[in-house]
């Protein structure tokens, strides 16, 4: 997936030393790393850059070396440094793809949004940003980006795949539906599958969905967050063991699936196991950065565990950026009984029966609408 | 009590039931060779019946049949020696099963589960008092069978599972799995006491210290709805999922939560102020006139006399209320002021 720039042979390097001549040395490093050997050509590369630090492809290659031995965060610095260096759509891919491995979204969108202005034709840049907002839960970036990519070549699978996962996510459902039937055009497949159980998984029909993405399952048990819904599925029919068992598969296959690691975290902290809830907890939240459900969980964990001053820290916060959190309410009330702050509990209290007070106004009026 | 040993070892290995690490439950005749005043009425009261096994149940012993159509389906109980039977049929397939247990005196109704297939069932029909027939079990009515298999009743999920039983028996479930082998039917003394194995060992030898248990009457207001809300829900559980409308009048430390004279460190306002969890409930209205006046007759600043009348307190405050096809109405614990026609509050 990093594609060795092979450019620098051209590059004049001071002359005057001994063999072997930094062209030679170069050589070698690009023979090294296109046959695999990562750690001799980042020895050879960091021996180039020691006496020429400032030639870009040099350094985006130690990178692209880096990144093939996982050490991903000297990959991300080495290819800062080629990019101060020269800009370059390539070489922030690779950078994007990096932030990817190590799971910070947030950077590789940031990342790959700047390798599209430098190269708006290319449509793996397009893929992968597609995917991370995904990963990041926003489904509008997605259609935003798509619609108009997946209108010019309406017969790219990927693209059809990528742009009705957003649009289910995002409840629009009768668009989606017609992305997927495009997809269902090439016969049964996981993919639309996977997309018709989420459909359904969203519209709350979970036997419907429990259906398709069991089906999913069994027609490619690879397909990336396959397992992911169909454990949601499972979780909503009440099948926990089976559930868990299919977060489990997704997360083997992909440690930074954001649902899996969510749900696990949940699982684990309502069977009391709360060293290894925060676990996933924590990794969902470095996935998804100030999620407020993962936020809460791991306030749920820490009251759970006895960390009740912990607890009330993380839901003080949680309720400050997003007062109309329900449950994070209910439980800072808890907190706060809990700690004998009778005031601050019965203040919470009141928001919590406000909150309750417009969601049934809200669905009173809904009924009366229908 | 008469379980089929087969119908147990099926239960068994169903359910991949580990043995209980917990102590079989003592008796409530054992409880009460020490603390007669609180064990020998115990064995009367509602909570002590929040199961029974059909063997001893009076509803299923005293209808030898019990019958009800729903659509396409009839559902028929039918009583067999010690045994009852439960039946529903679309015309031409049936599905019986015998009844394992009976959930819920049957003060307002009385639920069945049913062992079919492996997995645990929750019928769909109950038996309403107030009827004195069956109908769709609370919860039901909006649901459509597709199957027979649906139409028979709810499958029960683990945590489904673990949660009933461990409300409306003792030791029956050990964490998170189900022990039915040490499940003793109804809320006995353990349910709430914790295991008294240390305890009636420590006695036997004299030993003060280790004989102590958890002591619930030094709980406060707030512990006590928390504690009896285990099952009955607790105000977290409750506000939390936003549950509003009269779905939440049978979820009592919730709606008394809620109510502006709570007082979380005020034991006057505690679940056990009113209500002797050793004792049957009262019926009497007038009974709980004194637990108000405690504090509305004087005794706290901010409680102010009502100015209607000093008794009946409970009928104008605490308005009885129907919960939909309850076909009971449950006194709504949320203390006001209730206006006619005033909303349903929270």
């Amino acid at each position: 997936m990093y594609r060795v720039v092979l450019i620098l042979l051209g590059v004049t390097l001071a002359s005057g030393q001994s063999a072997p001549s930094p062209q030679e040395m170069l050589k070698g490093a690009v023979a090294a790393q296109q046959s695999g050997n990562f750690d001799e050509a980042i020895r050879t590369y960091r021996l180039i850059l020691s006496k020429y630090p400032n030639i870009p492809e040099i350094r985006s290659n130690l990178g692209a070396s880096l990144a093939g031995t996982g050490h991903y965060a000297e990959a991300i610095v080495e290819y800062k440094r080629a990019l101060r260096l020269k800009p370059n759509a390539q070489v922030r891919l690779n950078l994007g793809l990096a932030y990817y491995k190590t799971a910070d979204f947030t950077a590789t969108v940031e990342t790959l949004k700047k390798a599209r202005e430098e190269a708006p034709s290319n449509l793996q840049i397009v893929t992968l940003l597609a995917d991370c907002y995904l990963r990041l839960g926003q489904n509008k970036e997605v259609i935003d980006l798509l619609t108009s990519v997946q209108r010019a070549d309406p017969s790219n699978q990927a693209f059809n795949y990528l742009l009705g996962t957003a649009l289910v996510r995002d409840g629009q459902a009768a668009k989606g539906q017609f992305v997927i039937d495009r997809i269902l055009k090439d016969g049964d497949s996981a993919e639309a599958r996977l997309l018709m159980g989420t459909t359904k998984y969203i519209a709350s029909d979970f036997r419907g969905a429990l259906e398709d993405l069991q089906k999913a399952v069994e027609l490619n048990p690879e397909l990336a967050e396959a397992n992911a819904y169909y454990g949601l599925a499972l979780l909503a029919s009440g099948d926990q063991a089976n559930a868990r068992k299919a977060f489990e598969r997704e997360l083997k296959a992909d440690p930074n699936n954001f649902e899996s690691n969510l749900r696990m975290g949940v699982i684990l902290r309502q069977d009391e196991e709360n060293d290894e809830a925060l676990k996933y907890l924590h990794k969902a939240l470095q996935i998804r950065p100030s999620d407020p459900g993962v936020l809460y969980q791991i306030a749920s964990v820490e009251l759970a565990g006895g960390q009740v001053d912990r607890a009330q820290h993380d839901l003080e916060a949680l309720v400050r950026a997003q007062p109309n959190f329900l449950e994070a309410h209910v439980s800072l009330a808890t907190v706060y009984f809990r700690q004998k702050k009778k005031p601050q509990g019965e203040h919470e209290r009141a928001i919590v029966a406000k909150l309750n007070a417009e969601r049934q106004a809200s669905n009173e009026i809904g009924a009366k609408g229908q | 009590m008469r379980v089929s040993a087969c119908f147990l070892f099926a239960c068994l290995l169903a359910y991949g039931m580990e043995n209980s690490s917990v102590p079989p439950a003592r008796s409530v005749r054992e409880c009460a060779t020490c603390h007669p005043a609180q064990a020998k009425p115990h064995p009367e009261t509602s909570m002590a019946h929040a199961m029974e096994l059909p063997a001893e149940c009076e509803i299923l012993k005293s209808h030898p049949v019990l019958t009800f159509r729903s659509g396409p389906y009839s559902y028929r109980i039918e009583r067999q020696g010690d045994a009852s039977t439960y039946s529903v049929s679309d015309g031409t397939q049936t599905i019986s099963a015998p009844i394992g247990w009976a959930f819920g005196l049957g003060l307002a109704g009385q639920t069945y589960v049913y062992e079919y297939n492996g997995e645990l069932y929750q019928s769909r029909v109950s038996y309403y008092k107030s009827l004195d027939s069956l109908d769709v079990t609370l919860g039901a009515q909006n649901t459509k069978p597709t199957n027979l298999v649906q139409a028979a009743g709810l499958l029960m999920s683990p945590d489904e599972r673990v949660q009933c039983f461990r409300c409306h028996a003792t030791d029956a479930a050990d964490r998170k799995k189900l022990t039915l082998n040490s499940l003793v039917p109804g809320v006995q003394c353990e349910r709430c006491h914790g295991s008294a194995e240390n305890h009636v060992k420590a006695v036997k030898v004299g030993d003060a210290k280790g004989a102590r248990m958890n002591d619930l009457r030094t709980m406060t207001s707030e512990q006590t709805a928390n504690f009896c809300g285990q099952c009955h829900r607790t105000w977290d559980e409750i506000a939390g999922s936003g549950l509003t409308g009269v779905a939440n009048v049978r979820f009592q430390p919730y709606r008394l939560i809620s109510s502006k004279c709570y007082d979380a460190d005020d034991k006057r306002i505690r679940c056990t102020a009113c209500h002797d969890p050793h004792g049957e409930v009262s019926r009497s209205d007038a009974s709980y006139d004194a637990k108000c006046q405690a504090c509305h007759g004087g005794g706290k600043v901010q409680a102010r006399a009502c100015k209607v009348a000093k008794e009946g307190c409970v009928t104008c405050h605490m308005p009885k209320t129907e919960l939909p096809g309850s076909h009971f109405k449950f006194t709504d614990h949320y203390i006001r002021v209730a206006r006619a026609h005033a909303p349903y509050p929270g």
